[in-house]
């Protein structure tokens, strides 16, 4: 089965452009709120000259790129086009995987003869997303997950490039091994190392002395280099379960007060617990992520004797983390993240005591009340405790999906 | 510069195709004709679901318009009305 990879060019940024006309042609960058400190979060293709990348700080970015138009991002509406993009690919192929918010993954039709014929297929879709939505996307076609994902990335924006094994090879075995999709920066600087410097080299190298030197994941790399992946393609129909959850923040200012700090660590974990609890999981491993005034990124982890939805119990392990950790110097970022998911179902937390009955039976009418009245009807009260707001940790969307509630009834507008 | 607000206004707004259309709005004592609805996406909050619009005025600016069916009320959120 040919496999396409859709991947929008510049997504938010061209959304903005597209909503704004007097963005079109000039240099945007998406963010948060452009009037506080923050980092990029998307550039426009007319800003990307300048050296502007995504993740980059906003100071570095204004430095680099004073004349953009700095726009705040919604990612609301980024969702909701990503969805209207999954219908239209839906009318060409049930065998859709959506692989980020901008990408996705098409299965062509398995009688799909050849690769030109799976090529055409992919500038019919190009021109229906361009005609429907006005937006450009860049494609990928190959035998597999790996090749369409790295052909779609050859050339942009609003590029196509169709590639077998063959063509993958040419195309890719003269380039740096680091641009082998799952080949990170260290990993590519211990393979230099070896001797390991392009694709082809890894491709190449000895099966039995990669898996010597990088365990199972070496020969693997290996099949990558080759061109070949036997990676399913999961069709989003069928769903695949999230393997982590997780929320960060960058602070408005660098901030050394626990108080402040703490209360941040609160409200991360309180969202991150109820939106495992509204999509039905719960999690064993939670992790800390912090980020200090020099940008150096500290994660640490711990398991938990038992799985948990409970955001005290999330925020009682990030602030244990925090507290082993942190050594008392300014913080620019926190983020809390929850992963090794499984299904509530399947792990039904035990409720041996009153007590803890009593404290599931709360947490559901709070759930409750605020899947009626919004995420910002009720937090923490810990959360407020200090004198410094929380308006810097924004709600995120309420959860997906609310096992066993009713849909509410709405209003059109008139 | 793009302003965030959240100002109430009044839409004069027409049903096509099952579809609502903003046609105008009155803001600042101004009335604002919509020349083309170019983007539409919804949020939810709670059990309400927000409509959001993204208009191009006839003159120039573009803004957001949102309807929330709590009011019911439409509320003007973001406007850029020149300038970088």
């Amino acid at each position: 089965m040919w496999i396409l990879l859709v991947d929008m060019d510049a997504f938010f940024a061209s959304v903005e452009q597209l909503h704004h006309p007097h963005l079109r042609g000039r240099p945007v960058i998406v963010c948060g709120d452009p009037q506080r400190r923050g980092v990029v979060t998307a550039a426009s293709y007319e800003a990307r000259p300048s050296g502007v990348r995504a993740g980059m700080s906003l100071v570095e970015a204004r430095r680099l790129c004073p004349d953009a138009a700095y726009v705040e991002g919604n990612p609301e509406k980024y969702v909701a086009l990503s969805l209207q993009l999954l219908d239209l690919y839906l009318t060409f192929t049930p065998e859709v995987e959506p692989f980020s918010v901008d990408e996705a993954f098409l299965g062509l039709d398995p009688r799909t003869p050849d690769l030109g014929a799976a090529a055409r297929e992919a500038r019919r879709l190009q021109q229906a997303i361009d005609e429907r939505f006005r937006l450009g996307a860049s494609i990928g076609v190959g035998p597999n997950k790996l090749v369409a994902k790295m052909a779609s990335g050859l050339e942009k924006p609003r590029g196509l490039t169709a590639l077998d094994e063959e063509g993958f090879r040419r195309a890719f075995w003269p380039r740096d091994v680091q641009e082998l999709w799952g080949v990170g920066p260290k990993l590519a600087v211990r393979m230099r190392s070896l001797g390991i410097r392009t694709v082809g080299d890894l491709a190449r190298a000895p099966a039995p002395s990669l898996k010597a030197v990088f365990g199972v994941v070496g020969p693997s790399l290996r099949e990558a280099a080759c061109g070949r992946d036997d990676t399913p393609l999961v069709p989003y129909h069928r769903g695949v379960d999230p393997k982590s959850m997780g929320h960060e923040v960058t602070l408005p200012a660098d901030s050394a007060d626990p108080a402040f700090l703490e209360g941040t660590l609160l409200r991360l974990s309180d969202q991150v617990a109820r939106r495992l609890r509204g999509e039905g999981f719960v999690g064993r491993t939670v992790t800390l992520k912090l980020r200090d005034h020099r940008f150096v990124t500290l994660t640490r982890q711990r398991v938990l004797e038992a799985f948990t939805a409970d955001h005290r119990l999330v925020f009682e392990t990030a602030r244990a983390l925090w507290r082993e950790h942190w050594k008392g110097g300014p913080v620019r970022l926190l983020g809390v993240s929850v992963s090794a998911l499984a299904r509530h179902s399947d792990h039904p937390q035990a409720e041996l005591f009153e007590e803890d009955r009593r404290e599931g039976r709360l947490t559901e009418a709070l759930d409750r009340l605020r899947d009626r009245l919004g995420e910002a009807a009720l937090v923490p009260a810990g959360s407020l405790t200090h004198r410094r707001p929380l308006g810097h940790v924004p709600f995120g969307p309420p959860p997906a999906r609310m096992p066993g509630r009713r849909p509410g009834r709405e209003r059109e507008p008139s | 510069m793009f302003e965030s607000l959240s100002d109430p206004v009044d839409v004069l707004t027409v049903f096509v195709e099952g579809k609502v259309r903003p046609l105008r709005f009155r803001w600042q004592g101004r009335v604002i004709r919509v020349r083309k609805v170019s983007g539409e996406w919804t949020r939810r909050e709670g059990q309400a679901l927000l409509r959001y619009y993204a208009v191009e005025a006839a003159g120039a600016g573009t803004y957001e318009l949102c309807f929330d069916p709590r009011g019911p009320r439409w509320i003007l959120s973001r406007a850029w009305t020149g300038g970088t």
